[in-house]
């Protein structure tokens, strides 16, 4: 199987606090993986790093998208979204005051063109480009399961819509990895079953599935492989299963005592 | 015959009418009006001259719009460009004789050079620093029209610029000069009307899009593959275009400059319109405009009947932007979303006072 992505080594420092230290681990092509840890384990920072908004301290990250490797370690993050990576946020950034269908049109700008002279001259290029745009959103919209709702303002829909309108505006990206930062934080039993099953189409899409996610059922029901990290350090790697009765995971999570005990 | 001819001109005008909805029957309303306002009884040139006016601010708060209102950056050098672009008018014309026809291009340029300029530096900046660094350089641009007396003739100003014409004796035409009011009146007219244009044809495009995403929140702008430094960086040179191209007309129009006429004030004014009327609406920035202009002259004329000094104005003003952020701080009209937003608010309000009396 070829990886998608390959973390080596990766450090990163905030000041004299290790966030990460030394972690490699690989995602394959086409598999949803999950990236579990107790809070303030890295999680996120290391989400960071692949998308770029964080600059790794050592260490190196490759990204494969269709043959060919490219260190993305250090890339502005406007260029890893281009490369074929997107992202949804732990806490949802929406842009609130834009309609939802501006939201996804707003995914789309990374695969498209026009500017200033196309905005103002509405050459037939740009009036096509326009018409794809609307299409295209229209569809993410739909595969999300927000069909009709284009036109409703995204800070007045309810928790869950707003988390399914951020994949579908991460999906308008054209991504080859998509990173969900806990998709199902805040939801109900149903909207995670919705959730599950959404996932899994977008990886029967072909786009691989980095999650990061706190609710174990979410991540036993969906994840196909697991990897574990602890105060900034890779701890276990494995079927979801295997991870479950692995005694240094339980101790990671519920301390000492319950490692013993299990 | 004649008659039938009336009765279906009338039918075909009446069906029209009603196929174009309320906003677009407004927007035509009011072109017709501004279009044949001079000719209405009780116009006279003074008038005529504040309506120029407040559409030479039309013009320059839709410009300063584009960063405060789209993009969510706090510009307070504005005016810089408005008086780079006066002054460079006039000096060509001054110097040069050239065409008015030939500086709005030249403006409009000029404004974006001098935008990129200043903003390819300082837009790395973030909120108040932004807004710093732009007001230190309208102060700049002051200084350097007050100093360098050999190019600008210093605090002494600028007189005798030419006024617009249209020159067809090249075609063996007439040269006709603007004269009066009323020609400058439908030059501001076109001048707003493109101006309108291109804003309302950027609002819906992919740079609009990629300009509210910035301002709506910047690091999800980025994940979408937004590159931020680049995309203020033309809504600031678009700005600044405008800006110039406003005090390109500015030039022609009172046809004598001065330096103390582009102060941080009219920076500071520009921004109250924005504010008024509701920031990142077109029609609410362009109502901000007409309220405070006209507003601003109604007091000069007031205050002195009053016995007051016609520069307690500035603290009407003051007064005016205290009050629209108790009671209306989104503006006179504002972004749908917010005035949703603000709907939703007040519902819920009401909701709990009903609640309230309930329990009594």
């Amino acid at each position: 199987m070829t990886q998608i992505l390959e973390i080596k080594k990766l450090y990163k420092n905030f000041g004299g606090l290790e966030a990460l230290r030394n972690i490699t681990f690989e995602i394959n092509k086409g598999e949803i993986l999950g990236l579990i840890g107790p809070n303030g384990a890295g999680k996120t920072t290391l989400f960071n790093c692949v998308a770029g908004i964080e600059k790794p301290t050592d260490g190196e990250i490759i990204f494969t998208n269709s043959d060919r490797s490219i260190s993305i370690g250090g890339k502005r993050p406007e260029a890893v979204t281009a490369l074929g990576i997107a992202r949804t946020f732990q806490n949802i950034r929406l842009f609130n005051n834009l309609t939802v269908i501006d939201n996804v049109k707003i995914g789309r700008h990374c695969r498209t063109k026009s500017t200033f002279f196309g905005a103002v001259v509405r050459h037939r290029f740009q009036r096509a480009e326009e018409k794809a745009i609307t299409e295209n959103a229209n569809q993410f919209l739909d595969f999300v399961g927000l069909k009709g709702r284009g036109q409703e303002i995204a800070s007045s829909m309810p928790y869950g819509d707003q988390r399914r309108l951020e994949v579908a505006r991460a999906l308008a990206t054209e991504p080859h990895l998509l990173m969900l930062d806990e998709p199902a934080a805040g939801m109900n039993p149903q909207e995670s079953k919705d959730l599950m099953d959404l996932i899994r189409r977008i990886r029967d899409k072909g786009i691989t599935v980095l999650l990061i996610e706190h609710d174990m059922k979410v991540v036993m029901g969906v994840c196909e492989r697991v990897v574990v990290i602890n105060y900034g350090e890779w701890l276990a790697e494995g079927e979801p299963q295997e991870i479950q009765n692995d005694p240094k995971v339980i101790e990671a999570y519920l301390g000492t005592g319950a490692a013993n005990a299990a | 015959m004649g008659k039938v001819v009336l009765q279906s001109a009338y039918n075909k005008g009446k069906a029209i009418l009603q196929k174009t909805n309320r906003g677009a029957k407004i927007r035509i309303g009011l072109l017709i009006l501004a279009l044949i306002l001079p000719f209405l009884p009780f116009i006279s040139d003074y008038i005529l001259h504040i309506v120029i006016l407040i559409f030479l601010y039309v013009i320059l708060a839709l410009g300063l719009n584009i960063v405060r209102g789209f993009n969510g950056l706090l510009d307070l050098g504005y005016v810089g460009f408005y008086g780079i672009g006066a002054y460079t008018s006039g000096l060509l014309t001054y110097h040069f004789g050239l065409s008015y026809w030939l500086i709005i291009p030249l403006a409009f340029i000029n404004g974006a050079i001098w935008g990129i300029l200043l903003g390819a530096p300082t837009l790395r900046l973030t909120g108040d620093y932004f807004a710093i660094v732009t007001f230190g350089f309208s102060e700049l641009v002051v200084l350097f029209l007050t100093n360098e007396i050999w190019l600008t003739r210093g605090p002494q100003g600028l007189p005798g610029i030419d006024v617009v014409s249209i020159d067809l004796t090249l075609f063996g035409g007439p040269k006709w000069e603007f004269i009066g009011e009323l020609p400058y009146y439908y030059l501001a007219i076109a001048m707003v009307m493109v101006t309108v244009f291109v804003m309302w044809r950027i609002q819906d495009s992919r740079l609009g899009r990629a300009w509210f995403a910035i301002r709506d929140d910047e690091v999800a702008a980025v994940s979408c593959g937004i590159n931020l430094l680049a995309y203020k960086v033309i809504a600031f040179a678009i700005s600044a275009a405008f800006g110039a191209v406003g005090g390109s007309f500015f030039a022609r129009w009172v046809t004598f400059l001065s330096p103390d006429m582009f102060k941080f004030w009219e920076s500071f004014l520009i921004l109250c319109m924005i504010v008024l009327g509701g920031m990142g609406n077109i029609w609410g920035v362009m109502i901000g405009a007409v309220v405070l202009v006209s507003m601003s002259e109604v007091l000069r004329e007031l205050l002195p009947l009053l016995g007051l000094p016609v520069k307690v104005r500035f603290l009407a003003f003051g007064l005016i932007m205290v009050l629209m952020m108790r009671y209306r701080p989104a503006g006179i009209m504002p972004i749908a979303a917010v005035a949703a937003q603000m709907r939703v608010g007040r519902m819920k309000r009401k909701k709990v006072k009903v609640a309230a009396v309930i329990k009594k």
